[in-house]
């Protein structure tokens, strides 16, 4: 569709191409319909017979005019894609230390010495944020186990009130590691297999602060943190508030949410946005009866925690043992410290320079893609080095 | 005033020249490089400098401070792009300066002189927006391709300055900005001859090749007369288990964009560190290697010292495992903000003038036992000197605003 259809299609609906939220108030029910506003590669054919056709019918959710043959639809569909398309279980585990808290968590286990990659997803997200990146990596390396945590106050993990807020690092780590070996000890595995841990975002302090813990011991292999750096973070807390206010409170459906983090490009892949964006939103009728559908977790009440979460992130990501990777989005925002570490080698960086903040979200094929090549590079079971000299002499060869 | 010299005055202002121009530049320095081999030899006096990352006026503080064009020979070990704003002048003007002075410009290439870390760091967004089109980056991409991989420097002296008696014993001097001394290192002969006697056994096993210091064909720096100091590998990143002599690296097909493993790409990213043997490097490419890997290597190919790039060091220099190899890193205040001084490597002549035999010398015969007489002692490096620089005042004009806040970071 060209440039000059679209803009055709948009005068002739009365659609302005911005701002979302107007939009959101004025044609909630509409909006699935509205393909215009939407970009997204994957469906230039879809989109174009939309456009032919929404001139003269308007169709509804329930017609499903243009659905697809289902596995997982493509293209314009708005559809939720169930936690069960990506992982083979979902765990709810105990643990001894904060038994007021059910943790809950997506497993797929790891086949015959497998790695496990261990995900922890950012603030306000879930589990599923992991989806589609974990069964892209699966595709690429069928004996990886991916087990994607929802932290407290996320998701379905269950906190009584007071828990659910207590967001510390030190919190936040320790659970993760609890939900680790509880997993552990729910599926009868012997021992931990080797693992990489992923963070996004907040999810990267708190793996970050786990290795640096040292509390997985020879189990951890690598650890790869997404799309946060110190510096450039503490720079955009100021705004965040402000950015936080320009989200609409509510949906009048989960389509309608999903459709929001699509146009809004908060995350730039339909697929990953169907599968994850049900996650973060809970049915609450008592606030807006016309938009029930609230975020799970009030994010804007996490402020007393945010530069706990990020203080000193950078001196230990360089500090902590094990491989490191950082994948960042747009452009490398390093902070100095991470500069100069990266300028004396001491961790691999990576950069998608045409990814939104949700990096594994927006590039799942390459985001996985680039966790197994890591996870490769750091794999001890496989690497053989060349011999040291002093073997050599040992040996009595000649050097 | 030629075409050419008109380009590098319009670039020593900080102006980029015609798109025209550039693809012209660009065609005859491809021609010119086509023509050099994977490793090219160099001989001293030669001026060594590390990584620039596009940081333009520190690299007109480093042609101050180091001596001009053509006045100073150098050798340049890669990352000339990247980082820094002015990735497109300096590239430019140092491919410039190679066209108009092939013989007194050495340029090697770094891991950021590849098409798809351009992409990522900043040259290409550079280019993208100082002509609008990325044909400029294309045209610098197809020379990154033709640059050498290595150099061999030869006859350095292992006196900084011949013919004054004083400055036999120094090794090593570092001076500051201005030229004045800041410090003197010595030659240390008591650990030297130690050192050496350990050294001489296997010296004389491998000194019945011959050839010239860097191949394998030939024997040690005790077997080449008239230059005592061995001869310098000059390379980016480091070395590679895949490569044992330097003509391995002859070997290499480069003319292609850097490879994500094998020895060319191992040769741009490679780290030395204080490890025994080799170890994965935490880069994601390349490898690391310990003091017992670059001591077999300098042995074996008849090197005193590796010097090379790739790692930022906060005093602009570098040396390692008794000073075998040297780290050499020339963008001071990296990114406008690291606070890092850089520094350059200068290697004096050997005033014998000897010392540019090895490179044809194939008699084998003259060469053992009058070597430790014409030596005078024990004296394996060349003498450095390090000349240590801060950044230049900087100039805001044209420099791009600070990079946009992301919106969203939890």
């Amino acid at each position: 569709m060209s440039d000059l259809q679209r803009a055709w299609a948009r005068s002739k609906l009365g659609i302005p191409p911005e701002p979302f939220e107007e939009l959101d108030e004025a044609e909630e029910d509409q909006v699935p319909e509205l393909p215009e506003a939407v970009d997204d590669d994957s469906s230039s054919a879809s989109s174009a017979s939309s456009v032919s056709s929404t001139g003269t019918i308007i169709p509804t959710p329930s017609q499903k005019l243009f659905a697809r043959p289902q596995g997982v639809a493509r293209g314009r569909t708005l559809e939720q894609i169930p936690w069960t398309t990506y992982f083979e279980r979902e765990l709810f585990l105990k643990s001894d230390a904060n038994p007021e808290v059910t943790y809950h968590v997506y497993l797929n286990s790891p086949a015959d010495k497998g790695p496990l990659y261990v995900m922890h997803h950012g603030a306000g997200s879930s589990g599923l944020s992991f989806a589609v990146v974990g069964s892209e990596i699966r595709k690429r390396l069928p004996n990886a186990g991916i087990l994607a945590v929802d932290c407290r106050g996320h998701g379905s993990t269950i906190a009584p009130d007071g828990a659910a807020l207590d967001l510390r690092l030190d919190t936040l780590s320790s659970d993760l590691f609890a939900m680790i070996e509880a997993t552990k000890a729910q599926m009868g595995w012997p021992e931990l297999p080797p693992i990489v841990l992923v963070g996004h975002s907040l999810g990267g302090a708190v793996v970050t602060d786990l290795a640096m813990s040292k509390k997985l011991g020879t189990s951890l292999l690598a650890y790869a943190v997404l799309d946060v750096v110190e510096g450039s973070a503490m720079d955009a807390l100021q705004s965040m508030q402000t950015y936080l206010s320009t989200r609409p409170g509510g949906f009048a459906t989960v389509e309608s949410g999903i459709d929001w983090h699509i146009r809004t490009r908060t995350v730039r892949n339909s697929v990953s946005a169907r599968a994850s964006v049900p996650a973060l939103l809970v049915w609450d009728e008592s606030r807006d009866a016309s938009r029930p559908w609230r975020w799970r977790t009030n994010l804007a009440a996490t402020q007393p925690f945010w530069e706990d979460w990020f203080v000193g992130l950078s001196k230990k990501f360089l500090g902590a043992r094990g491989g490191k990777l950082l994948l960042l989005a747009g452009t490398d925002r390093l902070d100095t410290e991470l500069t100069i570490g990266q300028m004396q080698g001491k961790y691999a960086l990576q950069v998608f320079p045409d990814a939104g903040h949700f990096i594994h979200e927006d590039k799942p094929e390459q985001t996985a893609m680039t966790l197994v090549d890591f996870y490769r590079r750091n794999d001890r079971s496989a690497l053989v080095l060349p011999p040291k000299v002093s073997e050599l002499l040992r040996q009595g060869k000649k050097v | 005033m030629s075409d050419l010299d008109k380009a590098i005055a319009q670039l020593r202002s900080c102006r980029p020249i015609p798109e025209d121009q550039v693809r012209e530049l660009c065609h005859r320095a491809r021609e010119l490089l086509i023509e050099e081999g994977n490793v090219v030899t160099v001989t001293a006096p030669v001026t060594i400098c590390g990584d620039i990352h596009g940081q333009f006026h520190d690299l007109m503080e480093l042609f101050r401070v180091g001596g001009d064009v053509p006045d100073t020979n150098y050798l340049f070990m890669g990352d000339f792009v990247d980082r820094g704003f002015y990735s497109l002048e300096s590239f430019l003007l140092l491919l410039c300066l190679k066209v108009r002075y092939p013989d007194r410009m050495t340029l090697i290439r770094g891991n950021h002189e590849s098409r798809q870390i351009t992409t990522v760091y900043g040259f290409y967004d550079e280019c993208l927006r100082k002509y609008g089109s990325a044909n400029v980056w294309r045209y610098c991409c197809d020379v990154f391709d033709y640059l050498a991989l290595g150099a061999i420097v030869l006859g350095a002296s292992s006196t900084l300055s011949p013919g004054m008696p004083d400055d036999d014993d120094t090794e090593i001097e570092v001076c500051d900005q201005a030229g004045s001394i800041i410090s003197r290192f010595p030659r240390q002969r008591a650990n030297q001859s130690a050192s050496q006697e350990k050294l001489e056994a296997p010296n004389k096993s491998t000194a019945d090749k011959t050839g010239p210091p860097g191949s394998g064909a030939s024997g040690s720096s005790s077997g080449s007369v008239g230059n005592p100091t061995g001869a310098i590998l000059c390379v980016h990143g480091g070395l590679s288990p895949l490569v044992d002599t330097v003509d391995k690296i002859r070997l290499i097909d480069r003319k292609q964009e850097v490879p994500h493993e094998g020895a060319m790409c191992d040769l741009l990213w490679s780290d030395p560190d204080e490890i025994d043997g080799w170890g994965l490097s935490p880069r994601g490419a390349g490898f690391l290697f310990g003091a017992d890997i670059v001591k077999v290597f300098n042995h074996r190919n008849d090197l005193s010292l590796i010097a090379r790039a790739h790692q930022l060091v906060m005093e602009g220099f570098k040396e390692m495992f008794d000073a075998s190899i040297v780290t050499v890193w020339s963008a001071p205040n990296y990114c406008y903000r690291c606070g890092n001084v850089a520094a350059v490597l200068e290697l004096t002549e050997d005033e014998s003038g000897t010392g540019i035999f090895q490179r044809t010398n194939g008699d084998v015969g003259r060469s053992s036992g009058a070597v430790i007489e014409s030596r005078g002692g024990p004296k394996n490096g060349p003498a450095r000197r390090y000349r240590v620089f801060q950044a230049a005042p900087q100039d805001s004009r044209g420099m791009p605003a600070k990079k946009p806040v992301a919106d969203y970071f939890l």
